[in-house]
């Protein structure tokens, strides 16, 4: 993640991203957590939506697999089972700043089981994004 | 202008929220796992387990997007259902009865379709008793069966289980696994006795869903929620064996009345900051009328027959305590007679305790302390903390404040709740500033 000064010295785009890190964090839970851990989730993310705050959402599934090699001729099986680092899910939040996304992600119901959110601007080709636009010419040269 | 497409908004319009039943996923897992018990034998069952914490999984993966489903047991039953389906493919072991297993399966599939069709219910009720009766087998060792019985039929977690018996995660993970491998080496069916045996595997059950009960009853003063739950879930237990014709037994429902009659009273027991509250102190108003209410109905239901169990005896005085509209109009002669007829049956130096007590509201502390002194292998009860308590409370009342003292402090030493600790440090600042 990018230092805060980084962030609030560029122009911050409307558009987050959450990505929820994790998906053995609930391997161990009981019945009853399972429950209200997702109890809980549902009416966050219910409030966004009627909020307006939600684009998109979705879970992903634990299948799927990995495309590297320059032609793309790897094709590897993705370590998205039982992983701290996969992702199982994402929001496309729609705010007026990083500092509001990011809070949302502080009010994750998962975090106390062990998920972790990843909380990323999304960049803006045409916009004038100091920070963004960076990054993006770096991935295409 | 976007750098991409401007694309309509994947989020779909949620339904309501439905809410879930307070415990729905703890309660159909202990259906799910019976159902799946069935299929798979009783010797798969950490299988069954798997399968169905594996479905849950699914639920939390999924519902916390999409929206809770209209029939959320129906969603889970399905899963479930898909992922047996899955295991048993996958799986080598079961290559020799998979078209077996798959029939069955299917076969469930069809009557799961209809889930409200009494047969349906009738099956999945009987297969959840026949699970009962395996956990509760006289072959697995008494602390492993409580441990199995929660983790199986209530869908508690090892961690919750710990927090419930006061004992560590690790200790309960090898109750568990003890309990497991007991079933498989000794061959334990997966059945509801029948003729003969019946009514001692029924008696062997009903003990297990007491001293589950009582595990949680005697210290469920709001500082572990978990143990209250404990309380609930053997009355949910002991509910459906009343409500099967193979258990529907008198002192089934005497165990159900107690456990209703004691439960009704849990939440009196504590004030506001988690301080015991003793009988005379407690707030008669906040006692479940509808817990009472059927207590009631079920102790006239186990006086049918002519058998008197100490489940009898127990929900009778009970229901002594909840009719009193106050402590002082408490019927202790009939309490006392009671225990009088209880300590004919068994021979606990903590039933003749308990009678002291009534013994002492009848004819006075003096008298408590001499049916005290009359107890039985009185030592074994030297490192019980309410032994020494209610010598505490007879002192006191007779006036004898350094005597009284001397009984809280020893009851202090001796119990490691914090509740109880508070309770007796109380009791000592009384006879200090009484005894002045």
């Amino acid at each position: 993640m990018n230092e805060k000064d980084d962030l609030s010295t560029a122009p911050t785009t409307s558009e987050h991203l959450l990505l929820f890190r994790g998906t053995d964090w609930y391997r161990d839970l009981s019945p009853d957590e399972i429950q209200t851990t997702m109890s809980q989730w549902y009416a966050w993310f219910d409030r966004l939506v009627k909020e307006g705050k939600v684009k998109a959402g979705q879970p992903l599934t634990n299948e799927g697999k990995i495309v590297s090699g320059k032609k793309g001729q790897t094709v590897a099986d993705g370590p998205f089972t039982e992983s701290k680092e996969a992702i199982g899910g994402y929001f496309l939040l729609r705010v007026s700043s990083f500092e509001e996304a990011l809070a949302i992600a502080q009010q994750c119901p998962a975090l106390e089981h062990g998920i972790s959110v990843e909380v990323r601007p999304v960049a803006s080709v045409c916009g004038p994004g100091k920070v963004a636009g960076h990054h993006v010419v770096e991935a295409v040269t | 202008m976007r750098g991409r497409p401007e694309y309509e908004s994947v989020v779909a319009p949620q339904p309501e929220v439905s809410r879930l039943a307070g415990h729905l996923f703890r309660h159909e897992t202990g259906k799910l796992v019976s159902v799946l018990t069935g299929i798979f034998g009783i010797n798969r069952l950490q299988l069954a387990e798997d399968v169905v914490q594996e479905a849950l999984v699914r639920a939390l993966q999924t519902w916390p997007y999409h929206g809770i489903p209209q029939k959320p047991a129906a969603w889970l039953m399905q899963t479930a259902k898909n992922l047996a389906l899955d295991t048993v493919r996958r799986e080598k072991r079961f290559h020799d009865k998979q078209t077996e297993i798959e029939a069955s399966l299917e076969n469930w599939s069809a009557d799961g379709a209809d889930r409200d069709s009494p047969m349906f219910e009738d099956e999945i009720k009987d297969r959840h008793l026949r699970l009962m009766f395996a956990c509760c087998h006289p072959l697995i060792p008494q602390d492993a069966q409580t441990a199995l019985a929660l983790k199986t039929l209530c869908g508690f977690s090892a961690s919750e289980i710990a927090n419930a018996f006061l004992t560590t995660e690790v200790a309960i993970a090898k109750r568990l696994t003890r309990a497991r491998q007991r079933i498989q080496e000794q061959n334990i069916p997966f059945e509801i006795p029948s003729g003969e045996v019946l009514s001692a595997r029924l008696d062997g059950v009903l003990q297990i869903l007491y001293l589950l009960f009582n595990e949680g009853y005697k210290a469920s003063s709001g500082e572990n929620l978990v143990r209250k739950d404990l309380c609930h879930e053997a009355i949910r237990l002991v509910m459906s064996l009343a409500g099967h014709p193979a258990t529907d037994q008198p002192r089934t429902h005497a165990l159900l009345a107690l456990m209703l009659l004691d439960g009704a009273r849990l939440a009196a027991r504590a004030d506001a900051e988690g301080n015991i509250l003793r009988l005379e102190e407690q707030d008669r108003s906040i006692w479940d009328r509808s817990m009472i209410e059927r207590g009631i109905f079920h102790l006239g239901q186990s006086a049918a027959g002519d058998v008197l169990s100490e489940y009898h005896l127990q929900a009778g005085i009970a229901a002594c305590h909840c009719m009193a509209p106050n402590y002082s109009s408490t019927d202790w002669p009939r309490i006392l007679a009671h225990y009088d007829l209880w300590m004919t049956m068994n021979d606990s130096p903590v039933v003749a305790l308990n009678r002291a007590v009534a013994v002492a509201n009848v004819d006075g502390p003096a008298a408590g302390i001499q049916a005290v002194k009359a107890i039985p292998n009185r030592e074994q009860l030297d490192s019980y903390y309410l032994f020494h308590a209610v010598l505490g409370e007879f002192e006191m009342q007779l006036n004898h404040f350094s005597a009284a003292v001397g009984y809280f402090q020893k009851a202090l030493e001796l119990t490691g709740l914090k509740s109880e600790q508070k309770f007796l440090a109380k009791r000592l600042r009384d006879c200090g500033s009484r005894g002045r």
